[in-house]
């Protein structure tokens, strides 16, 4: 019996492994005489041999499914091993997981079996006892199961920290081709009700405190890069719609592993395009952290991000009028723009120069990364240097054969 | 002057007291059991004086803030060499500087100098809320070991106490051979003397384990293998993330 929630563990953890999202972040969930609760920042607990943190126990319910979407593992026309677990299976194992300290609580995803409100209903069932009969309050992320009825959605969001719906992919003419049960009604619905529902909460929370929270870490969803031809621009748009219109709080990109061959709706690949989803993370972070808009990064005559050098540096040598920028006088949201600044070290220069004027061995000091700073800043010591009269291709040359040296490997993998 | 203290936190404070009451510059300041090189120079034992340290703390506290004297205490259970020379740099400059806000310049090398070193501690105190691992024992209390760099181990108790409030358990670093215990009620420290845990595996001995633990041992050894994505493979990252170092106590980084 032992043995059997062993192998299922294998398989459901194996056929949950593509679904990349692994925050366990934003959430402040107490302890109110049970077991567990929720870290804002988030904890990781270990890192897999492929360097992604895991923090939750992520798994699936059921690897059946009544879908055949060319991209997925888990589709019907696919021959793997097929298992499902028994409620009682999942809480054991997650609550005894989270005592050894191993996870920082529960991931659950699902095939879709019978019908989208049958397997809502499934996962409900898990989270909903998790949380009353065993008071546990560590994290839980939830897909929502697309198709899925109102009424299930808005009893997950009760329970869970997190939800999710994975847009999968980046365009709805190619989602209709890949995966022909779905559309973007279906995912778009669950997502836009997850917002309403987070956004009246909060207001509710406002009046009352005891109102009921709904997906206090609020929601993501995931879209696969490279199994259809959508360039980056389109995909960095895509993303920038949903922090402004669902307000979420993260988008995954998964870079596309080819795991069924023989299909030729999809590309024939080799490696997953490990270096593509690095620019497309770093460009989601200029929009997240550093106040980029998505048409600063890439605009209708560059479609695709450059794959020799991060979005930041390709949008300085693309504005060579904005540079070099004063450390000691320029606004917050241009020192946030020069190459190898961090949002850690910006705020410090900011919030430093009063007591003096900052100098190159203070940057040096507060982190920021000076073979790449240096031709974008003026500060008392660097004209001296002559280093920031360059014109953009001297800098491209200084500094891609740096950055190329370190991504051969990558770029190797991508072409 | 070349102080010794006891290597507490209270005494080192004792140690700025006497420091500034006798203006007595200090060279270095030293625990006593410690293997560190003395340099040469007039020697004074100072004792641990609660009421002294008090003293100090206030006005860290009325000088600074609550926030900055919590920064330092966390500074202080780094295990980095000269590190009570810079925190005495370090209020002294506090202390005698006109400036008010002066413990924010961080364009000053003693405030950086502070300021980093709590932050690789609490960096640490971060990771371990991650990488502690516990094993439930035949009398159903979880136990830890841990190895870490700074002495963290009391670092670690608030948020273990608040997420485990309904199972007793410890936590024990094995390196500087103590630990903290919580009973569901009360935290104590403890040290073990008749360990009835392997100290290289850090693995409770046959006789003292529940005997359900090795069970969800190998679960978790297991669901780490099944997570893993071969195409996509970086041992580099994963090193970087988790250091090598950290490995001796975590069951998926060992046999299986």
């Amino acid at each position: 019996m032992r043995d059997r929630v062993l192998k299922k563990l294998e398989v459901l953890a194996d056929a949950a492994k593509y679904d990349v999202s692994c925050s366990s972040s934003g959430s402040t969930r107490s302890n109110q005489g049970g077991l567990g609760n929720a870290m804002k920042a988030g904890i990781c607990h270990s890192f897999t041999e492929d360097g992604r943190c895991i923090s939750l126990l992520k798994v699936l319910f059921t690897n059946h499914c009544i879908y055949d979407c060319a991209y997925c593992i888990n589709r019907r026309s696919n021959e793997v091993k097929r298992t499902t677990f028994a409620v009682e299976e999942l809480i054991d194992l997650t609550v005894s997981f989270y005592r050894r300290n191993y996870i920082e609580g529960l991931f659950l995803s699902s095939g879709v079996i019978v019908s989208p409100d049958y397997t809502m209903e499934r996962l409900n069932a898990v989270v909903r006892r998790l949380r009353t009969e065993n008071r546990f309050n560590g994290y839980i992320h939830m897909k929502a199961i697309p198709g899925a009825s109102k009424e299930l959605v808005a009893e997950a969001g009760l329970h869970a920290d997190r939800i999710s719906v994975n847009i999968e992919i980046p365009s709805e003419n190619n989602l209709k081709l890949l995966a022909p049960e779905k559309d973007y009604r279906s995912v778009y619905d669950p997502m836009n009700q997850i917002h309403e529902g987070i956004l009246v909460s909060k207001e509710e929370r406002m009046k009352y405190k005891k109102a009921p929270r709904f997906a206090p870490a609020g929601q993501s969803t995931q879209l696969i890069v490279g199994a259809s031809p959508e360039p980056d621009f389109t995909i960095l748009k895509l993303a920038a719609g949903f922090y402004r219109q669902q307000n979420l709080k993260r988008v995954y990109y998964s870079g596309f592993v080819p795991v069924n061959s023989g299909d030729n709706r999809l590309p024939a690949v080799q490696q997953p395009p490990l270096n593509r989803e690095n620019r497309l993370y770093q460009a989601d972070w200029l929009m997240r952290y550093y106040q980029f808009n998505y048409d600063e990064i890439l605009d209708k005559d560059n479609l695709f991000l450059d794959p020799a050098m991060d979005p930041k540096l390709a949008y300085a040598l693309r504005n060579p009028h904005l540079f070099p920028v004063d450390i000691n006088n320029a606004p917050y949201e241009m020192i946030l723009r020069i190459p190898g600044i961090g949002v850690r070290s910006a705020k410090l220069i900011v919030a430093n120069r009063r007591f003096g004027s900052v100098s190159f061995a203070h940057l040096k000091r507060m982190g920021v990364a000076l073979n790449r700073a240096k031709y974008f800043i003026l500060c008392k010591e660097l004209p001296a240097a002559g280093l920031t009269g360059l014109k953009p291709e001297q800098i491209k040359k200084k500094l891609v054969k740096n950055v190329a040296a370190q991504g051969v490997q990558l770029c190797l993998e991508l072409y | 002057m070349i102080y010794f203290y006891d290597g507490s936190f209270e005494g080192f404070l004792t140690v700025v007291f006497e420091a500034f009451r006798c203006k007595q510059e200090p060279e270095a300041i030293i625990p006593t059991r410690s293997n560190i090189q003395i340099p040469m120079g007039e020697q004074v034992t100072i004792p641990r004086d609660d009421q002294k340290a008090d003293r100090v703390w206030m006005a860290i506290k009325k000088k600074t803030n609550k926030k900055n004297a919590r920064m330092l205490n966390i500074a202080f259970f780094a295990q980095e060499a000269q590190k009570e020379m810079l925190l005495w740099r370090y209020l002294k400059k506090v202390f005698t500087c006109s400036d008010p806000g002066f413990y924010q310049n961080m364009l000053d090398e003693d405030v950086n100098g502070v300021v980093d070193m709590a932050r690789r501690v609490k960096r640490e105190v971060h990771r371990f809320q991650g990488f502690v691992r516990f094993e439930k024992s035949v009398d159903g209390i979880y136990f830890a070991p841990i190895d870490p760099d700074h002495d963290i181990v009391r670092l670690l108790t608030s948020h273990f106490k608040a997420r485990y409030a309904d199972q007793p358990w410890v936590i024990y670093d094995t390196k500087r051979n103590y630990g903290i215990y919580f009973d569901t009620e009360k935290v104590l420290e403890v040290v073990i003397d008749d360990p009835n845990f392997d100290i290289n595996t850090g693995n409770l001995k046959d006789h003292a384990k529940d005997h359900d633990q090795d069970h969800y041992r190998h679960m978790w050894q297991a669901y780490y293998d099944a997570i893993n994505i071969i195409e996509r493979k970086n041992h580099r990252q994963m090193k970087n993330y988790m250091p090598k170092r950290y490995w001796k106590y975590l069951p998926e980084k060992n046999k299986r």
